[in-house]
């Protein structure tokens, strides 16, 4: 029978797996940090845009009252959008996590 | 005897890898419905400035085409997220492509300033499923 150490390979798959980990979930707090403080900026520009544009009777009430409204409708589909890469990172965290268990298994069969 | 410990994490592998996913991977039929539709919608929305009543039959033909690209996802395994992004955008209740439509059929036309910002909006609505589409696994 195979003397197999499975202390050193839990120890492996614990160390890798926490690299992972940190490298891939640092990476999407970050981009959905930036994603959201992109969309605040935009939001602030385009709110004085269409109150300037209001007041110069360029478009009615009704239509100021849609592009608000409309502001809010995106911010629902960027929140559900970053709902779904959160998913898509746990999913490719979840496929590491299995390579790294077949690869340290594999590692320690002499 | 190798064998045997060999197909413990290939077992592992296989049975975690199709039941541990949280979201459908990524499909190009969706992907592509999804710009098309972009495209298509904001090319309409350019001829808001005229009649609602001549363009009658472009308006229908688009919602259709919405909403087969809904339909195509919400047929999709694990793609509830991308469904509701598609129910948001073509509510004719709310305020994207569905209200857009709506409005300009009450108001038979639409200011050209509202149209140019209600496009930069919406544009950036189907970017939100347009991203999120090309982040799914492939």
């Amino acid at each position: 029978m195979a003397n197999i150490d499975v202390g050193s390979i839990l120890k492996l798959v614990e160390n890798q797996s926490k690299a992972l980990a940190e490298k891939l979930f640092k990476q999407y707090t970050h981009q959905a940090v930036s994603d959201v403080r992109d969309f605040l900026q935009k939001s602030t520009l385009n709110l004085k845009r269409w109150v300037e544009e209001l007041a110069r009777g360029e478009m009615d009430k009704d239509e100021f009252e849609s592009l608000v409204k409309g502001q809010a409708d995106v911010a629902e589909m960027r929140a559900l959008k970053q709902a779904g890469l959160a998913a898509v990172q746990i999913d490719t965290f979840t496929n590491g996590v299995l390579d790294i268990i077949v690869s340290a298994a594999f590692a320690a069969i002499p | 005897m190798k064998i045997s410990i060999l197909a413990a994490p290939l077992g592992l592998t296989l049975l975690f890898s199709s039941a541990c996913s949280l979201i459908a991977p990524y499909d190009r039929a969706a992907y592509e419905h999804a710009t098309n539709a972009k495209v298509d919608t904001l090319a309409l929305m350019s001829k808001a400035t005229g009649s609602y009543d001549e363009h009658e039959k472009e308006v229908e033909a688009l919602v259709r085409q919405l909403d087969k690209a809904y339909e195509y996802d919400r047929g999709r395994q694990l793609n509830k997220i991308t469904s509701a992004q598609w129910n948001i955008l073509r509510d004719p209740n709310r305020d994207l492509v569905g209200g857009f439509l709506k409005m300009w059929k009450a108001k038979g036309t639409l200011s050209p300033t509202f149209i140019a910002e209600k496009k930069k909006q919406i544009g950036d609505a189907f970017d939100q499923i347009i991203q999120l589409e090309s982040e799914k696994l492939k």
